[in-house]
């Protein structure tokens, strides 16, 4: 805008300078043409009156530096001149100059000179003896006179354009300044030039509706990724070049990948050929769906193309973290294993010995003896099958017990003396600690777990041993234990022994008996009592089992 | 035009990930070619390596376009000419890959890879394959560091193992032949290791402008 302005203001300093300076000099050129025409003819009339008096001898007393005059003699033939040899000179009666004379008694005539850079001006006066006196004068033309002053006019010219320059400089900037320092940010508040006020309250109008787009288009970005960021599921978008456009941290997490303010490829989240694969099959526009395992966690992707106008412009990725269910899946299927194997072992000796009682191989007297081992069969199938149901019922979370108000006390008491038998017979001594605490708890479903522990308590003890239950009050919560004196179990066996059918001894676990499912059943309980299951153990000493029940 | 020549770079970007994931899986065949007797994966590094060398060739190609026609300055011809020596360690890689896994077919150097320490050597090495393919990735300076200082792990794991076979080599002359072929896998696995440092020296170079050869060989 400066520039063009200063080019404006420059051409037209320029241009009126030229124009006035050609206007000046031809006024000037023809106000002097004028006066050279006076002074002409008043030098003719002095000239002609001592002409008159003195007759011809009248010229000698001319300057040297006069102007040129000629004395023409009635018939044109030349008598004097002060600038040439008079009897050379033609005859001047066919002159404009002198005919017009001869006629009217004076006359004038211009002639461009043969160079053509200065022009002769001439005054002719008829005497009153018919004779004609020519005074003449040369003078510059237009040309000649340009030609001459073109020097002084040109330095003129280029100091005229100089200041101008300067002075348009100035200008322009005093003009554009102000649009410079114009406050966009509250653009009605300038109060500059009235010419763009309509300008500024556009601005300012596009302004607003700018804040407002983004600040919509800000909201919809924090939906969005409050949404995704609040996703288990890993969420990636790409453009058609692999480029991420979108994704959560859930993706980074999943893909093993780490956060970044630069624009990358999915490729430097994730490089695994297999992923490769997928990426690949999603951009040529195939739906992809998929496991692939990314370091110890399992994963199912599904990707889905993008189609813009027929075109496959990016894709979606969803990534879906599944380890939990696909060992939720594993466990179900050895579970599955594990109950066929241990209900075929008794079903098979049931049958066996019902084989051999109906062959007639046994003694009429023995036959009370082999009932009696297919009876004990058939109640550690029923434990069993027991066992299980309670392991699933507890399972499905599903059981539709009532919370009652239980004295822990009383119920512990309650429980060692349906052991008591057992206990004597194993040669264990019972003792039970504590105060007597009040729990809201589901009665049936802890006197099981207790039952349990306790069970256990006796059947891995040593003979002699003490079994000891200790309620204790801590705060809010109530604790169980249960501590024997047995064989202990080893920090790696600690970690299995909730699992189903895992026996720490798998020589032993047919004398001892049990079917392999009380500590699960112990650990299924008390989540669905909300407690807590903890083990201490040291191998050779004895085992203790805490239960940590919320008290309310 | 410009925005030509970014897509062009990142092109060369995704190109330079999917080299180094070929390479990883190279090697990771190759390790577990020698210490897991189950897999037969020799040929699977056969074919990775073709798909290297054809990579490569890709890359370079590549690279050449973009330096001819874009005449790419400062940060980006660094850029290229680093992913053009990357190229080579990268595929020098592979090629070591497949020889490992070549060497490693034969029962006997399987059983004795398990005496000697060269499956931590192996496992170093991969360690440091990836890492420096990671700090390219995410242009980790910190990374590639890392990868420089750790060759010297690999190569006192090579000392060791030379050692441990050294011994052996006296003691049971019988299978001498395994053994050489084992030092020989050893001496790869080095070579390896120096040219992920490579690469790391070059991620280095084309990040910050400087170039340490110091450690070179």
């Amino acid at each position: 805008m400066t520039k063009r302005i200063l080019r404006s203001i420059l051409l037209v300093a320029v241009i009126g300078l030229i124009v006035s300076t050609g206007a000046t000099m031809g006024i000037l050129y023809y106000h002097f043409g004028g006066q050279l025409e006076e002074e002409l003819r008043r030098e003719a009339s002095y000239l002609s009156v001592s002409v008159e008096k003195e007759g011809i001898e009248a010229f000698e007393s001319l300057p040297a530096d006069a102007e040129r005059v000629t004395y023409i003699d009635t018939d044109g033939t030349v008598l004097f001149d002060n600038r040439a040899d008079e009897d050379a000179m033609e005859n001047h009666s066919d002159r404009e100059e002198i005919q017009e004379a001869f006629q009217q008694g004076a006359g004038t005539a211009v002639r461009e000179s043969d160079t053509l850079s200065q022009r002769t001006l001439y005054y002719a006066v008829r005497l009153s003896d018919g004779k004609v006196l020519r005074v003449s004068s040369t003078q510059y033309n237009l040309p000649g006179l340009l030609g001459g002053m073109i020097q002084p006019i040109l330095i003129i010219l280029i100091l005229m354009a100089a200041i101008s320059a300067w002075m348009a400089y100035r200008v322009s900037k005093a003009i554009v300044d102000p649009i410079n320092k114009l406050d966009l940010e509250k653009p009605e508040e300038n109060q500059v030039y009235d010419e763009i006020a309509p300008l500024l309250t556009k601005i300012n109008r596009q302004q607003k509706q700018i804040k407002r787009e983004i600040a919509d288009a800000k909201r919809q970005q924090d939906e969005f990724s409050i949404i995704t960021e609040n996703m288990e599921e890993g969420f990636v978008i790409i453009d058609v070049h692999t480029e991420v456009l979108s994704y959560n941290s859930s993706a980074l997490k999943l893909l093993g990948a780490e956060e970044s303010k630069e624009k990358r490829s999915i490729l430097a989240m994730n490089r695994s050929q297999e992923f490769q694969r997928i990426v690949e099959a999603v951009l040529s526009g195939r739906h992809v769906i998929t496991m692939l395992d990314f370091g110890d966690r399992s994963c199912q992707i599904a990707a889905n193309p993008v189609f813009h106008e027929g075109e496959i412009s990016g894709a979606v990725l969803l990534i879906l973290d599944v380890t939990e269910r696909m060992k939720g899946e594993q466990m179900r299927r050895e579970f599955t294993a594990n109950v066929s194997h241990e209900l075929k072992t008794p079903l098979t000796s049931i049958s066996g010995f019902a084989e051999i009682i109906n062959d007639g191989f046994v003694k009429p007297e023995d036959t009370r003896k082999f009932a009696g081992r297919i009876f004990k069969e058939a109640q550690r199938l029923i434990t069993l099958v027991n066992d299980v149901i309670k392991i699933s019922q507890l399972d499905e979370g599903k059981l539709p017990y009532e919370k009652e108000e239980t004295d822990l006390y009383e119920l512990c008491k309650e429980i060692l003396r349906r052991m008591e038998e057992r206990a004597d017979a194993a040669g264990v001594h019972l003792y039970l600690y504590g105060p007597h605490v009040k729990v809201n708890t589901v009665q049936t479903i802890l006197d099981e777990v207790l039952n349990n522990l306790c069970d256990n308590g006796i059947k891995y003890n040593k003979k002699g041993g003490n079994l000891t239950v200790t309620i204790e009050e801590d705060g809010a919560e109530a604790r169980i234990s249960v501590q024997d004196e047995g064989i202990g179990i080893s920090p790696e066996d600690q970690k299995r022994i909730f699992e189903r059918f895992y026996r720490v001894d798998k020589s032993h676990s047919k004398a001892i008996g049990g079917t392999g499912l009380g500590l699960s059943i112990v650990k299924h309980g008390a989540m669905y009592l909300g407690a807590e299951v903890k083990v201490e153990s040291t191998l050779g000493k004895g085992s203790k089992f805490i239960l940590v029940l919320p008290e309310k | 035009m410009r925005l030509k020549f970014d897509q062009q770079l990142e092109e060369l970007n995704r190109e330079l990930i999917k080299m180094g994931a070929l390479c990883e899986r190279a090697i990771r065949l190759a390790v577990d070619q020698l210490m897991k007797a189950e897999a037969e994966k020799a040929k699977e590094v056969n074919q990775i390596e073709m798909e290297i060398n054809h990579k490569e060739r890709e890359i370079e190609a590549l690279c050449m376009k973009l330096i001819l026609q874009q005449q790419p300055v400062a940060s980006d011809l660094r850029q290229i000419s680093s992913a053009l020596k990357m190229i080579s360690d990268m595929e020098r890689i592979g090629d070591q890959a497949q020889d490992i896994a070549g060497m490693s077919k034969f029962v006997q150097v399987q059983e004795i890879a398990h005496t000697i320490h060269i499956g931590e050597m192996a496992e170093a090495t991969i360690k440091m394959v990836t890492e420096s393919i990671d700090s390219f990735v995410k242009s980790n300076i910190e990374t590639a560091r890392n990868v420089v200082k750790y060759d010297d792990v690999v190569d006192n794991l090579f000392l060791q193992v030379k050692e441990e076979l050294t011994g052996k080599v006296i003691d049971d002359s019988q299978n001498a032949e395994y053994y050489m072929d084992l030092i020989m896998i050893a001496k790869y696995f080095e070579r390896i290791g120096d040219h992920a440092e490579n690469i790391a020296q070059w991620v280095e170079y084309s990040i910050t402008g400087e170039h340490d050869d110091s450690e070179q060989e």
